[in-house]
């Protein structure tokens, strides 16, 4: 390995040390004895109501729906990238 | 129940390994999966957070699941058009090495 490439893995490995260091130096809450993880953890059934809204909530439909274009335009855009360009026939 | 440090830990060592990936290696496609890794490193704290919500407040919250959902989907929108910019790349130079293609450079 090149020394730029020695260098470059030793600041990463400072930035995950910085990482590691941050998260466990804060006390982070944790369950109480008689939680109940079976009870308390989100169904597909809340990923939905989350998503779509219920109630008062009015979820990220509209948010959903701009990643729809997104993603199509991503598509076309992809599909226009890789197209394989013709070359006109000399006459 | 796992803690939840547990989890920032291997997000923040999966963001770090992505980001040595994209610091070091060479070939585009790797510097491509090197992002997604950092893109996934973000949706572990999402998910993560989003699940030990109950433990502080009452009730469940589902809205780091519904962020992780779009996060996959920009990701994979990002894909499809860094992809197609390779394989235009490739066709012109013969080569996907980020040393190599300097097309956008000054």
């Amino acid at each position: 390995m090149s020394r730029g490439g020695y260098l470059r893995g030793l600041a990463i490995l400072a930035l995950a040390l910085m990482f590691i260091g941050a998260v466990l130096s804060v006390h982070w809450p944790s369950p109480p004895k008689d939680f109940d993880q079976t009870n308390e953890t989100p169904t597909n059934q809340d990923v939905g109501n989350a998503m779509f809204g219920q109630g008062t909530n009015p979820g990220y439909g509209l948010v959903m729906l701009l990643v729809g274009v997104l993603l199509l335009v991503a598509l076309l855009g992809g599909i226009f990238l890789a197209k394989e360009e013709k070359e006109e026939d000399e006459i | 129940m796992i803690p939840l440090e547990y989890w920032l830990v291997l997000s923040s060592l999966m963001l770090a390994i992505g980001a040595y990936g994209v610091l070091s290696r060479k070939n585009a496609i790797v510097v491509l999966m090197s992002i997604e890794i950092m893109l996934n490193a973000a949706n572990i704290n999402f998910v993560a957070f989003s699940t030990y919500y109950p433990i502080v407040h009452t009730g469940i919250n589902a809205n780091g699941q519904v962020f992780a959902l779009f996060s996959i989907a920009i990701a994979a929108a990002e894909v499809a058009v860094g992809l197609a910019i390779l394989l235009t790349v490739y066709r012109r130079y013969r080569t996907i090495e980020v040393d190599k293609i300097n097309i956008l450079r000054w």
